[in-house]
């Protein structure tokens, strides 16, 4: 057998000829542009207004605060449970989403009968609008005459306070999320199944492995950078979960589903506190670099160079 | 000196008596024109109601004007006004921006912060004590006649005023009626709630919800598992914790009392917030609040009302009771829009006084725009005798001024009217707090997290500290 040697790719270089730095910043300035304005700048302008105090009546600054804003945040149970809620919200999500995902990714990936029909059935759901699918989940648990109680009553079961409990309402929001959002990750799963080659679950099945194997041993591990990118993706849809709270509970009962968003938006446009919304954004930026941070840390090839 | 003075000013054509007649007929040449249109105004080609303000001007004008979106037929009214008062002045052009019902405050707030807000805002009257303390709203007593303000009654004109200024113009105001369907009571067997003209002779409290437990017993014996004894809330968003102005506050406020002493929690109950206007606490939490709030929980608790909100419950005769503006009246009045029941109209329930709170929309000038006295003239034509009358046929909802009132022959003959103007004439104003924005935003969900279960002993006391907090800003 001939031994074949791998030729390392070969390393692009700048040559005279395309090193035209003018035009290089020219097409880089559009999005540098774009960036700078609709990313950096609101982000810096809500770290300088959470160190200000505003007038309630026409949100003009009346003067540097330090971090009395975040001290003012401290003091409020309503800041303290609406962290805990975020954190709640992630962990439901990551812990619903990307299993769902990935069995929904494995199952369409087989080519099963109906396999075309569920993918654009899910699909569907990601591309519906957020506002009308709460409007429609909230029909569905409305406590007198929703779907679901219906069926429990069919079944001669107790109803629900699905959205009416405070021990019920945020996971009742979280199905819904998971419902409507479980598409992207699983597109990612899918991208990623199709991209594994097919002889390596092919000579694994000819040695003898078992189907469960190959899917913990083969498919999974190779699976690895879809899963960063779908937990990274789930984490900051979570984390920023904001329409269907507002739709559905607008925060209740007795603030079980306000999280970091809706409470930043309530202080902003409730409240006329835009200093102490401002600081609970940072809070939450915060929160989603801190949590993504870990993630990246957890997650990382320690064999990758 | 003197005597050439004299001599000069003899009789005869002098030369600079030739110029400054000269340049005097230059000068009426060129304002001619809109001194003969101010003429015609001023002749009574439109009736601008109770302006007495300044000569209005005659140079190019826009006005701006944000408002809810009315029904169809309203709209057109309001838009045939203005299509009248520009033929009138034709120099002055409204531009009309209409936003959803719900987002009018915050987007009044916006405008004010952008620092480009539209002339004319609709407002609240639940909000003069911010609109002066923000300086978002002009002082409009100068642009309106001494007769014009009189004819609205102390308690309207109060709550749309503030440190003795006239901050938004009283546009209709709000009463809640307990209206009921005739066929579900005599269905369930059980009487039906007295029909008073005055404040006496309503249900209490305790009548109120026994006899809706009795309605709802008698219905559900009657094989009636569809209908309920108290329809849900159709204000704001519906359901519980809807609109604490108008109607939850009946809950808690009624249980008060204006005669008791000033520091009493009686006295505290009814008035919702000290007397500065910055605390709550002691006022929303007392024991006497609680047991309205209880009153108001158990309606829920025994299964009386839905937990959550059920568009056109009582209109589509699935609800033997509702509390409802004098609109329903209005529009069951009308042939073919009749609904398919009989119905009636009875007081809110009573505490210790029968409470009906009288916040209600009420159009604004903001402060900074540039033509305070056409945006003023405007207002006035259209809350002028005719415009207004054809406003509250049309939109069913109480006249805020007497002498529409008594134009109005039903005010003089019908129940239904009579009770409104009764509760009307007795009603107060929301908490004075120039935060009331604030207030009534933590309000709404405290009075839905009772609803729900919450213990009301427990969610008073934290939404009180929570508004302080709130309120502390507006120090």
């Amino acid at each position: 057998m001939q031994a074949t040697t791998l030729k390392p790719p070969r390393e692009r270089r700048w040559s005279r000829q395309n090193s035209n730095p003018v035009l290089g910043v020219a097409m880089i300035l559009p999005a540098a542009v774009a960036l700078a304005l609709f990313q950096f700048l609101p982000l810096i302008t809500a770290a300088l207004n959470s160190l200000q105090s505003f007038s309630p009546f026409d949100q003009s600054s009346t003067g540097w605060v330090g971090f009395d804003n975040y001290l003012e945040l401290l003091a409020d149970p309503a800041f303290r449970s609406a962290l805990f809620n975020t954190f709640l919200y992630i962990v439901l999500m990551l812990g619903l989403t990307i299993p769902l995902a990935l069995v929904l990714a494995v199952l369409i990936d087989k080519r099963l009968p109906g396999s075309t029909w569920a993918r654009n059935a899910i699909i569907g759901a990601l591309a519906a609008s957020e506002a009308v699918t709460a409007l429609i989940w909230n029909q569905m648990y409305e406590p007198s005459s929703g779907l679901f109680n219906a069926i429990l009553n069919a079944m001669q079961l107790p109803g629900q306070p699905f959205l009416t409990g405070s021990g019920q309402a945020l996971i009742s929001i979280v199905v819904m999320s998971v419902w409507k959002d479980v598409g992207l990750p699983m597109l990612i799963f899918l991208a990623g199944l199709q991209a594994i080659p097919r002889e390596l679950p092919e000579a694994a099945e000819l040695d003898g492995a078992t189907e469960r194997q190959i899917f913990w041993t083969i498919t999974l591990p190779l699976l690895r950078p879809s899963v960063i990118v779908a937990l990274f993706m789930t984490t900051i849809t979570a984390t920023r979960i904001f329409t269907p709270i507002l739709i559905m509970t607008q925060g209740g009962p007795q603030g079980s589903t306000t999280n970091l968003a809706l409470y930043s938006y309530l202080l902003g446009f409730e409240f006329q506190s835009p200093g102490a919304a401002s600081a609970s954004v940072v809070c939450m930026l915060l929160v989603l670099a801190l949590i993504t941070a870990a993630q990246g840390l957890i997650l990382r090839d320690k064999g990758a160079n | 000196m003197a005597a050439n003075d004299k001599v000069s000013k003899q009789p005869g054509l002098s030369r600079r008596a030739l110029l400054a007649g000269m340049a005097g007929a230059a000068i009426a040449g060129t304002f001619a024109p809109g001194i003969i249109r101010s003429a015609r105004a001023a002749e009574g080609k439109i009736d601008l109601g109770g302006y007495a303000g300044p000569e209005l001007t005659t140079e190019p004008v826009t006005l701006r004007f944000m408002r809810q979106d009315f029904t169809p037929d309203v709209n057109a009214l309001l838009e045939g006004a203005y299509a009248e008062f520009q033929a009138a002045y034709p120099n002055i052009s409204i531009v009309e921006e209409k936003v959803p019902y719900g987002d009018l405050q915050k987007k009044l707030l916006v405008y004010v912060a952008s620092n480009d807000a539209p002339d004319i805002m609709m407002g609240r009257t639940d909000f003069a004590d911010g609109y002066h303390a923000g300086k978002v709203a002009l002082p409009l007593q100068d642009y309106f006649s001494a007769d014009y303000l009189a004819d609205v009654p102390d308690n309207l004109r109060a709550a749309a005023s503030s440190g003795g200024n006239l901050y938004c113009v009283p546009w209709e105001t709000s009463v809640m009626l307990l209206y009921f369907n005739r066929d579900l009571f005599e269905k369930a067997g059980v009487p039906t709630p007295p029909e008073p003209e005055g404040l006496e002779g309503g249900w209490t409290d305790e009548e109120f919800i026994a006899n809706l437990e009795k309605v709802n017993a008698g219905l559900k014996a009657a094989g009636d598992q569809q209908s309920w004894a108290l329809a849900a809330a159709g204000q704001g968003n519906g359901g519980p914790g809807a609109n604490y102005s108008q109607l939850e506050s009946i809950w808690i406020r009624s249980q008060g009392d204006p005669n008791a002493p000033k520091d009493s929690p009686q006295y505290k109950t009814l008035m919702g917030i000290s007397d500065d206007g910055r605390s709550v606490t002691g006022y929303i939490d007392t024991p006497e609040a609680i047991k309205g709030m209880q009153y108001y929980q158990s309606l829920f608790q025994k299964g009386l009302t839905p937990l959550g909100p059920v568009p056109n419950q009582f209109p589509g005769g699935l609800a033997a009771t509702y509390f409802g503006g004098l609109n329903f009246t209005n529009r069951f009045r009308v042939p073919g829009l009749e609904p398919p029941f009989k119905w009636g109209v009875s007081l809110p329930p009573k505490g210790n006084i029968v409470f009906n709170g009288n916040g209600s929309d009420a159009p604004l000038v903001w402060a900074k725009s540039k033509h305070p006295a056409e945006a003023a003239a405007l207002l006035a034509f259209l809350c002028n005798d005719k415009n207004r009358l054809a406003f509250h046929r049309a939109w069913g909802s109480m006249p805020s001024r007497t002498s529409l009132r008594n134009a109005m022959s039903e005010f003089a003959t019908e129940q239904p009217f009579k009770m409104a103007s009764a509760l009307s004439n007795s009603s107060y104003s929301v908490p004075r707090t120039p935060g009331y924005f604030d207030y009534f935003n933590a309000m709404n969900p405290a009075v839905k997290d009772i609803a729900l279960g919450a213990d009301p002993a427990k969610v008073l006391p934290e939404t009180a500290a929570k508004i302080d907090r709130l309120l502390a800003k507006y120090r």
